[in-house]
């Protein structure tokens, strides 16, 4: 793992153009030395919608506002990943734009319940995107995540499969729905996980168990309570989103 | 280039810079050798080159019009204005600034003893402190005066960015202050009898008064004040006007000399504007240009934006999806502070929060285009809104409509929107708005979808301090097909 000065440093947060003394300090995302980890560009913005989806205080509206702010820059960043090819178009002035256009098909996929709050986001950018769903739950006799139902797209295997999960722990049911889109024949170097807040331990083991999956997160953060909570974490991402 | 600054009034000793060091260093509370004098700044090292942009209201012409009460003063400006029909003439009447009067005064006034007819019933002080604000292209707080309460009302009126201003009252010619910023200079003369009909119909309309009163007050102030103060001015007069409205040839002769004003005006901010682009060419883009990362993702939406056979559907929400990206990345420019919170789990988390309110406003018609993506990232953001139009004739930027947040000079971040900056003057008159009502440069930030090469270096040339959010940089000036497509018309 890690050593511990690596973990959620204090920083200068701010534009380039700034001089260090004019920036604000704040604890940013741990950095991790894996390939196929993206983790959002640390801006102030950033940071400080994560501070009010974080605080305890703040009521569900804006807890819903703020993390589907995030949830678009995270589907936005993970998009960044899809194949393009060129595409060259004439402009209404007259002008020739040397465009991008994207190969093959996508769709989302869910974890139940909480991934299924990132649909929205999704959808904000991809308007008619199909949407599968994955439900996972712990069994009670083996502690071990159970696969409860699935409802994926007939042809997943021809897709993109931006998976979607706002929390990500020890990823016992992440690292289950990937091998569920496995068996459904979805080749691990098209899917990307799309991830709000991850304990660092959960995500260096996940990111090499499936060397070839993308995973695209906004902050990974100090690493696991002993009940397996990401600390300081921000509460139940599905309860603050649904019912509390 | 540096006429904008007021002429300073004969009365006021000429400030010598070391006298204006002691003064800033008292208000500073420092003592005043911590304070540098620098003898040449273009030449100092320590200031980075700044170039100057002169908004075409930072020199307005001002025409007095005096002459005797009921000579057809304030008819003959309306006249004017009617004629000319440009939203940046205007009229200052100098019955705004008439003196709130004290308890025994106004007791007086009632009784139509007090000598409004006076020039110490007037506060030049203040009307040469609001003319002198204006001339310097700064906004003009104006007293509202009310003739059935004889006393200031607490509310002002603003004037803001006139290009003519026409101040008309009895005494504008009077004040040595006020002669020293006129550009022209006007004595209305009518006969006695069809000046005190005038007034007797006026005041009994609009200020109503009762016909003893009006006539009393003509032959205890009017007339003999007439005499003494008001006639007097036709001295210093550079034409005087009988007949007022009806008289063709002086109508003819004030709208012509207008004219040929904002005729020099307009080709003098359109020269200024070509100087900065010739002194702006050849630079690297400021540090304060913060172009949009150009993934793969932006491109795409990007090729659909472009694209001239994209349907109507797809390019709204194309660029309502980038403009939301846009409106983000502003965001990362504003003042955040530090602020630790409590996560549900009762632990800490070192974070941030911006670090006041933030507003926007709109320059019109093509900023509104990027409102659907403020509204997603900023949905109760206060919208100031610009109406810049460029003259179809000249290619000049006009500033036709205003209307901003009041407390907008307290905010801690004001996001300037605009679909397309190609040259960059409507940018710098908005911006240019924006600094005249008090917004601090380093507190704008301009975003936009596309912005040419030259409107960037002309902008951060004049305005270091604000920065700019940019979607696409491009070479040329292009026409703003953004609008035209987003609003489909």
């Amino acid at each position: 793992m890690s050593n511990a000065s690596e973990i959620a440093p204090t920083k200068c947060v701010g534009p380039d153009y700034r001089a260090e003394e004019q920036k604000p300090t704040a604890t940013v995302s741990t950095a991790v030395d894996l390939p196929n980890v993206t983790v959002l560009s640390q801006t102030p913005q950033l940071i400080a919608l994560l501070s009010i989806i974080r605080d305890k205080g703040t009521d569900r509206g804006d807890f819903i506002f703020y993390s589907n702010r995030i949830i678009r820059l995270l589907v936005e960043e993970g998009l960044n990943h899809l194949p393009t090819i060129e595409h060259p178009v004439t402009t209404p002035v007259g002008r020739v734009y040397d465009g991008l256009a994207f190969q093959g098909k996508i769709c989302g996929v869910s974890i139940m319940r909480a991934g299924e709050a990132m649909e929205q986001g999704l959808r904000d950018c991809c308007r008619s995107v199909r949407i599968g769903k994955i439900l996972i739950q712990r069994d009670e006799e083996t502690a071990q995540p159970k696969l409860f139902y699935d409802k994926l797209p007939e042809d997943i295997a021809d897709r993109w499969v931006l998976l979607l999960d706002p929390m990500f722990a020890t990823g016992g049911s992440a690292i289950m729905a990937v091998e569920v889109l496995k068996s459904r024949g979805v080749p691990e170097e098209r899917i990307i996980f799309l991830n709000i807040l991850a304990s660092p331990e959960g995500i260096s083991n996940f990111a090499s168990k499936f060397p070839k999956l993308r995973t695209v997160t906004a902050f990974i953060d100090q690493g696991l309570d002993d009940k397996n909570y990401i600390i300081p974490g921000l509460g139940d991402f599905g309860d603050r989103y649904y019912s509390m | 280039m540096d006429n904008n600054t007021p002429s300073p009034s004969p009365s006021t000793p000429t400030p010598t810079p070391q006298s204006i060091v002691n003064h800033l260093a008292t208000d500073l509370k420092v003592p005043p050798s911590a304070l540098r004098i620098i003898e040449n700044p273009e030449a100092d090292p320590t200031i980075a080159k700044r170039a100057h942009y002169a908004p075409p209201w930072a020199d307005v012409s001002i025409i007095g019009i005096a002459g005797s009460s009921g000579s057809g003063k304030s008819t003959l400006s309306q006249a004017i204005v009617k004629k000319l029909n440009l939203p940046w003439v205007v009229i200052l009447s100098i019955d705004s600034f008439y003196k709130s009067l004290d308890e025994e005064s106004s007791r007086r006034a009632f009784r139509n003893e007090y000598d409004f007819d006076s020039p110490e019933a007037l506060d030049f002080d203040v009307l040469v402190e609001r003319l002198q604000d204006l001339k310097a292209g700064k906004r003009a707080e104006i007293p509202v005066y009310s003739f059935e309460k004889h006393a200031r009302l607490d509310r002002t009126t603003a004037i803001y960015s006139p290009h003519v201003l026409i101040l008309e009252g009895i005494f504008a010619l009077y004040d040595p202050r006020v002669l020293d910023l006129l550009d022209m200079k006007i004595f209305c003369e009518a006969d006695a009898d069809t000046c005190l009909s005038r007034r007797i119909l006026r005041d009994v309309r609009d200020r109503g008064r009762d016909v003893d009163g009006i006539i009393k007050q003509w032959f205890n102030f009017v007339k003999p004040n007439f005499e003494k103060f008001v006639d007097p001015q036709r001295k210093v007069a550079d034409i005087i006007v009988p007949r007022g409205v009806e008289n063709h040839v002086a109508m003819t002769m004030v709208t012509q000399f207008i004219q040929q004003k904002l005729l020099e005006k307009s080709k003098r901010h359109r020269a200024a504007l070509t100087r900065l682009e010739s002194q702006a060419r050849h630079q690297p883009l400021s540090n304060k240009v913060v172009l949009l990362p150009q993934t793969t993702q932006l491109i795409g939406m990007n090729t659909f934006i472009h694209d001239i056979d994209t349907s109507k559907e797809d390019f709204i929400f194309y660029f309502n999806r980038f403009t939301t990206l846009l409106i983000e990345k502003a965001m990362d420019n504003i003042p955040f502070a530090s602020t630790t919170i409590t996560t549900p789990l009762n632990l800490t988390y070192a974070g941030l929060k911006p670090r006041g309110e933030v507003s926007a406003v709109v320059v019109l018609r093509g900023g509104a285009a990027l409102e659907a993506g403020l509204k997603r990232v900023l949905p109760d953001c206060k919208t100031g809104r610009v109406l810049i139009q460029s003259n179809l004739r000249t290619g000049e930027p006009e500033l036709h409509y205003l209307a901003l947040p009041p407390d907008i000079a307290n905010h801690e971040a004001v996001l300037l929107l605009d679909a397309q900056m190609s040259s960059g003057g409507s940018a710098l008159m908005a911006v240019q708005v924006l600094v005249d009502h008090g917004v601090k440069m380093e507190r704008i930030v301009l975003a936009t979808y596309s912005a040419g090469k030259m409107g960037l270096h002309r902008l951060t040339t004049v305005f270091p301090e604000v920065t700019v959010v940019v979607g696409n940089v491009i070479q040329d000036v292009e026409e703003r097909w953004v609008e035209k497509r987003y609003f489909r018309c």
